[in-house]
């Protein structure tokens, strides 16, 4: 950014009416009633929840709605997650907790042994999703989220997969950007034999 | 997932007819059980004494009852204002969320935090619910009453609680007092946020208490009387509503009102941005729900008094005037005031679903820099026009509400900033020391 | 002091150093992998060329050579003029980086490095975004070489730093670049892993995530970590360290730059000698004997309970017996008379360990000689192995393996009055001398010999003030917890007489009161322990205190 990027703005000049500020008041209590009497309006928006939902009126948008967390697999029902610690790096409500491992898995470094999101600290900003270099973490379409207790909504691995499970129908995991990680599989390259083995 | 029966129950309460009807039904019941039982407090209703107290207690009821709709209300505006429907599961259109809502706060855990100050921080809220409901017995509800069976001759019955000689001074008096169940609560709670809350609520009452001095002293110089049932009568009486008089006076405790009853936008003492929940902030259940009925009874308290003051009472050109006394005049009138208090209620309430909250020095500047100087003004003004026997006169009134006007406009053009204005937007203060 | 000018601007540099060493201390973000100011120049990884003004041989006038020159190997003299920021310098950093990233994994997000690596710095500063290479990437799998570090063959860059350390510093030369072109890689000899005392270095040195520590592997990312400037307890030499933790505790020690001690390295005894810290067993509440066994107490009745008893011992020379110490198993009137007074030696002692600060250890020292003024003093147990070693290039790794032996010195010999060393001490004790003794301890390793614990065992009152349970739990009166050096601020005074502070990194262990604030308290200070303050009380008393050493800090971006 360069400085004649930077737009200085200075503040309006009020006329005295405008400073004297009762204008402006009854200037919002006239949207605020014009809003109030507008019938049409109110019934065109609001859903009424739980008779109606957004799946019934077709306007939940799966591919972006910012639900619970999954955890996604790779092709071989594997964690995708690589541990790299980038979501809970880009988290803002340090909600989530990673404790990382050697995998053991020939073709892959680092997995997660533990994977904890606390839903109840989480804002479901979706950082974590923007953050994650192998798609690994998806926020999901599922809004509903009850417990009895607060211990049940820190989800672990095991649960966060479950709901990729449950999901993935509605939401198929995103083509993972190009790294060695993304692709992994026995489909990918045998890294267990040395230097020079290449695809043709 | 929900118990079949409990949907039952709901499905049946959502009827109209079933709200309506049971409403109704309620409603002939003590109708027929007063009308019944009429020999037995006849006698009462004929002393001044034991007539007050059935006002007392009648108002009593209908203000808690009205508090807890107001709640309802509001929540309806609030959900209006923002293309929503508001509360309307319980009940018909929401009719029975009072009803709930008490339940609800009756079995929550009441917390009593091991921190707090525990005598002080069990009367708070008694206080402030006590100190918002004193204020009603100085309303002159419905102008007086002489009942059929008395006789001609008879004084009228006051339909008032306590027609006190000092009506004012009391309201003054009683009005300040509400802010003690505030700032106890910030004390007592041992909390920097309620602390916080408290302070603001007592600063700010300090405030705005002058401004609504000046504005109820014009009233006073124009009426030349303390007691509020005869400045409705006067205004019944000429058919002149002091509103028409003095606007600006009736705007300068309009706003000292709302930042009284600490409601938006003067509602910095619970601001839940920056306070949690400001004064109410350790507390729960009944007690929590104490203050919440203390602030809505306070708002009541404030319309019906500006109703008084500004709007005539219960006085409406048209309808019976002062000299009717009959029974079913006074239903009239109170129903004419009633309505005239709910349709503030209602302003109150869009006020606060339409501005937003003042920041602490724009309220403290509104108070100091703008309303003091105002009612001082306009106090002067009034009091020239009393010295000349004006008081009363519209026209001359009007000439003087809108020169001030002027004026004011005059000084906003040449300060260049809105009464809101930043901080920074001040002249520097030159703070080197002194050697 | 020559001057050299880059970019128009005239700098003024140390003599005798690269080009490129005086533009990064002048703050320049020069690339560069190969070159390492403790190594030897070979200019290989070609990061760090600029453009150099030469005569032309044609006309003989200084002008603008047609090729650039590698910084790291052309030295500053006067005058010399060289350009960093121009485009055929920026061109060539792009080649080269986009060079590097031929075969370089995309793996950042579960190398170790990153965030402290150079090449992805470099990356992003001067790479390519995408690559032209339509082959696959070479793979090279990583290899174990040796106990305690792993290379990954494919993000080397072959700067050849690590080799080079081996060869010159340690002098072992275990590493060695092996085969050529694009199947060079970096190796050991087949049964001579990487295994010497020095060997941690490496993993600092290695510009990417090539070389990396077992230990630390895949603990943690480098950016979740804070740092505190410490310095190591290791040996005597008073290496300076950066302690890298965060609120899950210490995660790796790295080297601090230290012009007069460690330069740029450290021994992997103070690589890796923080485990002690998170030992499970660690002592986290203060015990009384009470009975039999040790009961908890908590940490505000212990000035009480203590002084009274050691005021108490330091006054029973007089026939009266002392009082206090109601909750002791042995009444201190039961201390019996002493037998130490004639010699002038104090039926009191306490035991400076050389684990404990300057600051501790004064402190320590003045409260039992406040408490009773013919106190003996005694220099802790000095845990000694092996002898001395020194590597090719001066780095010295002392036998001696307590931070601050020279520090107590020094104070003891200032207070005067009966001292004894750890060996006398123990002497005395079995013949009974003492009826009263203050232990500290703080050692990594068990301490406490069979000889040690049987001459403790006869002193009637015995504070032990230690991180571990030890055999003197038996014999203890009182059980303090002590907070290990990564929790406590204060300095060491190396083997050589310098003064080194240090920070404190984590908060003491939950139940445990740093030393330095417990002494405090128990003196009867008011508030908090700052090694600072009494540091300047000290030095009114010891000038050898006034003055403490910090080296200076590393120009950034670079090693
Ligand atoms: S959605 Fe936002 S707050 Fe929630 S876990 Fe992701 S980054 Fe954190
Ligand atoms: S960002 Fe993605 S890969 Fe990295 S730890 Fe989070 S979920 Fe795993
Ligand atoms: S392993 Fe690291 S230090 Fe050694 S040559 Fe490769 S990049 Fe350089
Ligand atoms: S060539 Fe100069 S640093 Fe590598």
């Amino acid at each position: 950014m360069r400085d004649d990027d930077i737009i200085v703005l200075k503040e309006p000049e009020l006329t005295p009416a405008e400073r004297l500020y009762l204008p402006q008041i009854l200037d919002g209590l006239k949207t605020t009633l014009r809003h109030m009497f507008d019938l049409q309006r109110r019934h065109a928006v609001v859903h009424q929840y739980p008779e109606q939902t957004r799946e019934d009126t077709g306007e939940l948008r799966t591919a972006n709605y910012h639900g619970v967390h999954r955890l996604n697999k790779d092709p071989d029902g594997r964690v995708a997650c690589v541990a790299c610690f980038m979501c809970s790096t880009a988290c803002p409500a340090h909600c989530i907790h990673i404790e990382a491992g050697e995998s053991p898995w020939p073709d892959r470094e680092k997995y997660p042994v533990q994977f904890d999101i606390d839903e109840l600290r989480c804002i479901y900003c979706g950082l974590c999703e923007e953050a994650c270099p192998v798609d690994a973490i998806e926020l999901t379409p599922l809004y509903e989220l009850v417990s009895c207790t607060r211990e049940e909504l820190i989800l672990d691995k095991e649960k966060l997969l479950q709901i990729y499970e449950e999901t993935k129908g509605i939401k198929p995991r995103r083509n993972p950007p190009v790294t060695d990680y993304g692709l992994t599989g026995t489909q990918g390259l045998d890294v267990a034999e040395p230097n020079m083995k290449r695809k043709v | 997932m929900t118990d079949p029966t409990i949907k039952r129950i709901e499905t049946v309460l959502r009827k109209p007819a079933v709200i309506f009807g049971a409403g109704a039904a309620i409603l002939l019941l003590v109708t027929a059980l007063l009308a019944l039982a009429f020999p037995l407090y006849k006698p009462l209703l004929s002393s001044q004494f034991s007539f007050s107290m059935i006002v007392l207690a009648v108002m009593l009821v209908l203000i808690l009852s009205a508090t807890a709709l107001c709640i309802l209300f509001e929540r309806k505006i609030a959900g209006f204002t923002q293309d929503r429907y508001g509360p309307n599961r319980v009940g018909f259109w929401g009719l029975l969320q009072p009803v709930a809502d008490g339940l609800k706060f009756l079995l929550k855990e009441d917390i009593i935090p091991r921190h707090v100050d525990k005598p002080l921080f069990l009367l708070a809220p008694a206080l402030a619910l006590a100190a918002s409901l004193l204020g009603f017995a100085i309303i002159p509800w419905a102008g007086q009453v002489r009942w059929p069976w008395m006789p001609p001759d008879a004084p009228p019955l006051s339909t008032q609680v306590a027609n006190l000689n000092v009506g004012f001074l009391y309201l003054l008096a009683v009005g300040s007092l509400s802010v003690y169940g505030v700032v106890l609560a910030g004390y007592a709670s041992n909390n920097k946020y309620a602390f916080y809350g408290g302070m603001r609520a007592a600063a700010q009452m300090i405030s705005y208490e002058l401004p609504l001095g000046l504005g109820l002293l014009v009233v006073l110089l124009v009426s030349g009387t303390l007691q509020l049932d005869q400045i409705v009568q006067q205004q019944a009486a000429t058919g002149v509503w002091n509103i028409f008089l003095h606007p600006i006076a009736f705007f300068l405790v309009l706003v000292s009102a709302l930042a009284e009853a600490n409601r938006a936008p003067f509602d910095l003492p619970e601001a839940e941005q920056e306070l949690v929940g400001g004064y109410h902030t350790e507390y729960s259940a009944m007690k929590f729900a104490m203050f919440f009925l203390g602030e809505y009874a306070h708002m009541i308290t404030s319309s019906a008094l500006i109703v008084a003051l500004f709007f005539g009472g219960w006085h409406f050109w048209g309808l019976p005037g002062p000299e009717n006394v009959t029974w079913w005049a006074m239903l009239i009138k109170l129903a004419v005031y009633l309505t005239k208090v709910a349709l503030f209620i209602a302003l109150f309430m869009l006020v606060r679903w339409t501005l937003p909250r003042f920041r602490f020095d724009q309220l403290m500047r509104v108070a100091w820099q703008s309303l003091v100087p105002i009612g001082v003004a306009l106090l002067a003004a009034t009091a020239a026009l009393t010295y000349l026997g004006w008081q009363r006169n519209v026209w001359a009134s009007l000439a003087a509400n809108l020169l001030l006007l002027a004026v004011l406009l005059r000084s906003a053009a040449r300060s260049k900033r809105p009464v809101t204005a930043r901080q920074e937007d001040l002249p520097e203060i030159d703070v080197r020391p002194t050697t | 002091m020559p001057k050299i000018i880059i970019d128009g601007h005239t700098i003024e540099c140390r003599s005798g150093i690269p080009v490129l060493q005086a533009a990064l201390e002048a703050g320049l973000a020069v690339p560069h992998y190969c070159y390492h100011p403790g190594l030897s120049v070979v200019a290989s990884c070609r990061l760090c060329l600029m453009e150099m003004k030469m005569p032309n041989p044609k006309t003989g006038q200084m002008d603008w050579a047609p090729k650039l020159f590698p910084s790291c190997q052309t030295p500053v003299r006067d005058g010399l003029e060289v350009r960093f920021r121009s485009d055929p310098v920026r061109e060539n950093q792009q080649h080269v980086m986009e060079y590097y990233l031929l075969n370089h994994p995309l793996d950042c997000p579960v190398c170790d490095k990153a965030g402290e690596c150079y090449l992805q710095d470099y990356t992003e500063a001067n790479g390519p975004a995408t690559s032209r290479m339509v082959e696959d990437k070479t793979k090279n799998p990583k290899k174990d070489i040796g106990p305690h570090t792993l290379l990954y063959q494919d993000r080397c860059v072959l700067c050849s730093r690590c080799v080079r350390f081996c060869d010159e510093i340690a002098g072992t030369g275990e590493l060695a670049v092996v085969g050529r072109g694009s199947r060079c890689e970096i190796d050991v000899l087949p049964g001579q892993p990487l295994e010497n005392p020095l060997q941690g270095n490496v993993v600092d040195l290695c510009p990417v995530g090539a070389l990396l520590d077992k230990g630390f592997l895949f603990k943690q990312r480098v950016w979740l970590l804070r740092s505190a400037r410490s310095v190591s307890p290791a040996d005597s030499r008073g290496q300076t360290i950066w302690i890298d933790y965060n609120e899950a505790g210490i995660h790796r020690i790295r080297p601090r730059y230290n012009e007069k001690i460690n330069e740029w390295w450290i021994s992997d005894e103070a690589r890796f000698g923080w485990k002690h810290v998170h030992r499970p067993d660690r002592l986290r509440q203060p015990r009384i004997r009470q009975g039999v066994a040790l009961q908890p107490a908590r940490w505000e009745e212990l000035p009480g309970l203590l002084r009274a008893p050691f005021a108490g011992v330091a006054a029973c020379a007089s026939p009266a017996g002392p009082g206090g110490g109601a909750r002791l198993a042995q009444p201190p009137s039961l201390l019996g008379r002493g037998q130490g007074e004639g010699q002038g030696i104090g039926p009191l002692a306490a035991v400076l360990s050389p684990m404990l600060t300057c600051e501790e250890a004064w402190l320590l020292a003045k409260l039992a000689r406040s408490l009773a003024p013919q106190a003996t003093l005694v220099l802790g147990h000095v845990p000694v192995s092996g002898h001395d070693q020194t590597y090719p290039n001066g780095f010295t790794i002392k036998a001696e393996k307590c931070p601050n032996r020279r520090g107590v010195e020094t104070i003891l010999q200032h207070l005067g009055g009966p001292t004894a060393s750890f060996q006398e001490f123990l002497a005395q004790a079995v013949e009974g001398r003492f009826r009263a003794a203050y232990v500290t301890g703080g050692y990594p390793d068990a301490w406490v010999t069979d000889p040690v614990a049987a001459a403790l065992a006869r002193i009637p009152f015995l504070v032990v003030h230690d991180l571990f349970p030890s055999a003197l739990d038996g014999a203890a009166a009182v059980q303090i917890p002590g907070a290990a050096w990564t929790e406590r601020e204060g300095t060491f005074m190396n083997c050589d007489g310098l003064l080194q502070p240090f920070e404190r990194a984590l908060p003491p262990l939950e139940g445990v009161k740093a030393d330095g604030q417990f002494f405090y308290e128990l003196l009867g200070q008011p508030g908090l322990f700052r090694a600072q303050t009494v540091r300047e009380t000290m030095a009114a008393e010891l000038p050898q205190f006034s003055e403490v050493f910090i080296p200076r800090d590393l120009p950034k971006r670079a090693h």
